[in-house]
This record gives structure tokens, sequence and C-alpha cells, in this order.
């Protein structure tokens, strides 16, 4: 049976290097040089805006100075997300041409590699469904979002999951533009998303449902996780990508 | 005289493409694409915006440079499709 490795590797307070992590898992992957990765994480609070957002545009400056809130730029598409320790990360990287994976196509790539995480928040009780175009809901309420890339010879996806977040913080520190609320008959970005805790009426933790994950991950997929380190080659290009990008005004705010 | 144009335009779907275009004379002096879409390979957008300076402000030879552009790039958008960028730069046009 195949083994993916499971990396557990965080700096809770230092979202540009989780986030320079997250870049360097893939693109050693993709060299051949790791083997297939699901790597668990958090971020203290911080928003993660897509790499093709503005900062300026989407993001509430002001509220995230009171609330102490970092902004970092992510390597991958779609949307701002609110992080916060209530909020697990998740992320796969495979090397291209993976078997669960292998045409080219990013909306395949979502909907395959979300599965793991669906399932295992069904294992928990949740009624979590895979949404198009990158979503998880429930009952049509968002509780994750993912995002991904196919490049360095890689596939990658990742996905936060709303466990217990402070979804009041949320609504201040993003800037929903009007054009993107219209159709969805509600009036706030904090109505159209929920948490596993309230799906569940109780207190749950992000470890409750990391294992869930595993376990989703490992009954789908047909793998076993076995839990590891990250290589030198990891080690040394998430420090370079520190340097050079995540810990960069110019990355993360511009344009 | 060079104006400020801007437009939010949501794609079928639900993803978000936010065009800021400086214009002059019904022409695009220099543009800039952000929002919440999926393109690959990401590197590819700012292609887009360069092949885009100075192109007539009409619908007809817009299509055609975006078109051209994901042919020559090969680019793959996920949310986000060809006509989308048209049509939110000309939603631009108006704003």
């Amino acid at each position: 049976m195949e083994t993916w490795r499971l990396i557990d590797l965080e700096y809770r307070d230092n979202p540009f290097m989780n986030l320079a992590v997250e870049e360097a898992i893939p693109r050693v992957v993709g060299e051949g040089k790791a083997p297939s990765t699901v790597r668990f994480w958090h971020n203290s609070n911080t928003i993660v805006i897509g790499c093709f957002q503005s900062a300026r545009l989407e993001v509430n400056m002001e509220a995230c100075k009171e609330t102490g809130t970092e902004i970092v730029r992510r390597f991958t598409g779609g949307g701002a997300v609110y992080h916060d320790i209530g909020n697990l990360n998740y992320a796969i990287s495979l090397p291209k041409g993976h078997r669960l994976v292998p045409d080219q196509n990013l909306q395949s790539v979502f909907r395959k590699l979300s599965e793991g995480a669906v399932e295992g928040l069904r294992e928990l009780g949740v009624r979590a469904e895979f949404q198009p175009v990158n979503d998880i809901q429930v009952e049509g309420k968002k509780v994750s979002g993912a995002a991904g890339s196919i490049r360095w010879n890689s596939v990658f996806h990742h996905g936060c999951i709303l466990v217990g977040s402070d979804l009041s913080i949320l609504g201040k520190v993003l800037n929903v533009p009007r054009a993107k609320l219209e159709d969805r008959h509600v009036a706030s970005v904090q109505k159209r998303v929920t948490t596993v805790g309230n799906e569940l009426g109780r207190e749950v933790s992000t470890r409750e449902v990391q294992e869930a994950i595993v376990d989703g991950i490992e009954n789908c997929y047909g793998v076993k996780v076995e839990s590891g380190v990250l290589m030198k080659e990891e080690v040394g290009l998430a420090e370079e990508l520190y340097q050079t990008k995540y810990s960069r005004l110019e990355w993360n705010l511009e344009p | 005289m060079e104006k400020l144009r801007s437009a939010d335009y949501k794609a079928p779907g639900g993803k978000l493409v936010r065009v800021r275009l400086r214009e002059e004379q019904g022409q695009i002096r220099s543009v800039k694409i952000t929002g919440d879409f999926f393109l690959i390979p990401e590197e590819s957008l700012g292609k887009l915006e360069k092949m885009l300076e100075d192109a007539p402000l009409r619908e007809a030879e817009l299509r055609l440079l975006v078109d051209r552009f994901f042919r020559g790039t090969g680019a793959q958008g996920l949310g986000v499709s060809s006509d989308d960028f048209v049509k939110a730069i000309l939603l631009a046009r108006e704003g």
C-alpha cells in the first residue's frame, strides 16, 4: 500500500513561515526528493489572500490593525480566508501524474483531493459535501475552502476548515465586495459560513478533525498516512522562500 | 485625457474579476486584473495584462486578444473564462 508522509510542522505565530513551508513541500515533492505528503497546520489570526487578489481591495486594514491580524499572500489562486487557531489547514502534495489525479484539470484536482476531508467531516457527523468550484459546504454554508495548483512537476491542493473559528472577527477583517454577495440572498460573509463546532453543537478540537481527515484520506485514497519530518531540501527551501518572498511586503501587499 | 476605470464583475459560479485600468481615447494604457479566480500557470496573468496594453476597449478586439492569450499560453482558468475576462474589461469601460 502506498504511504503518504504526515507533516505536523507549523509556525502558529509566523504565518509567513507557514506559507514558506507550504510552498517548499510541493516543490521538493515535484523534484522526487520527498514523498507524497499531507500537512496539517494552524495560523494565529491571519488573513491569507489568494495570489491574484489585491490586499488593498480585499482586506480591511484598519480592522486588521485593531485585531492584530497579519496579512499574507499564498501562491495559489482563490479567495481571501481568515485563519485563527480554530481553523485547521491541510495541504496535499503529490507528484505530477499521480494515479489519483492523472489529468491536469484543476477542477478534478479540487474534487478528488477534497474527498478525504469530506469523508473525515462526515465521519464526525457533519453533513459535508463538495461544492464546485472549491468549497466544502454544509446545507449551503461553507465550512471549508480549497485552493491549489499544478506546477513544479507536482499537484498541490490545500484547504482550511473552520472548526471553531471566531466568525465575528472574520466579518470585520475581510471586505466582501457587494458584487460577490449578489444572488446569495444573505447580507454578510458571516452568514454564509459555518464551523464544525456549530454543526455538531459542541466544542470540537482541531486535533479531532485532523484525525478524522487522516482516516478519511486513508479510506478514500487507499493509502497509509505515517508521521514524518521535512527533508533538508525542504527546510532549506522554506528558509529561502521566507527570506525572499513571504516575509516581504512586496509579495504580501502588492498590488 | 487619461481616465481611471474600474469594475467588479461576478463570473458565473461566483468568482469575482476586478479590473482597474487606465484608458486614453478608447485605448487601454495599463490594466490590473485581480480576483478570487484560479488560473494556471499563475504567472500567466501578468502576460495577459501586458497583452492588453494599448488594446482598444472594443469587444471584438478584446475577445481576439484574450482568446489568443489562452491559446498561446495554454493557461487553464477555473472559475473564470476567456469570456469573463472580456466582460469584466468591457464593464470597466462603463465604470
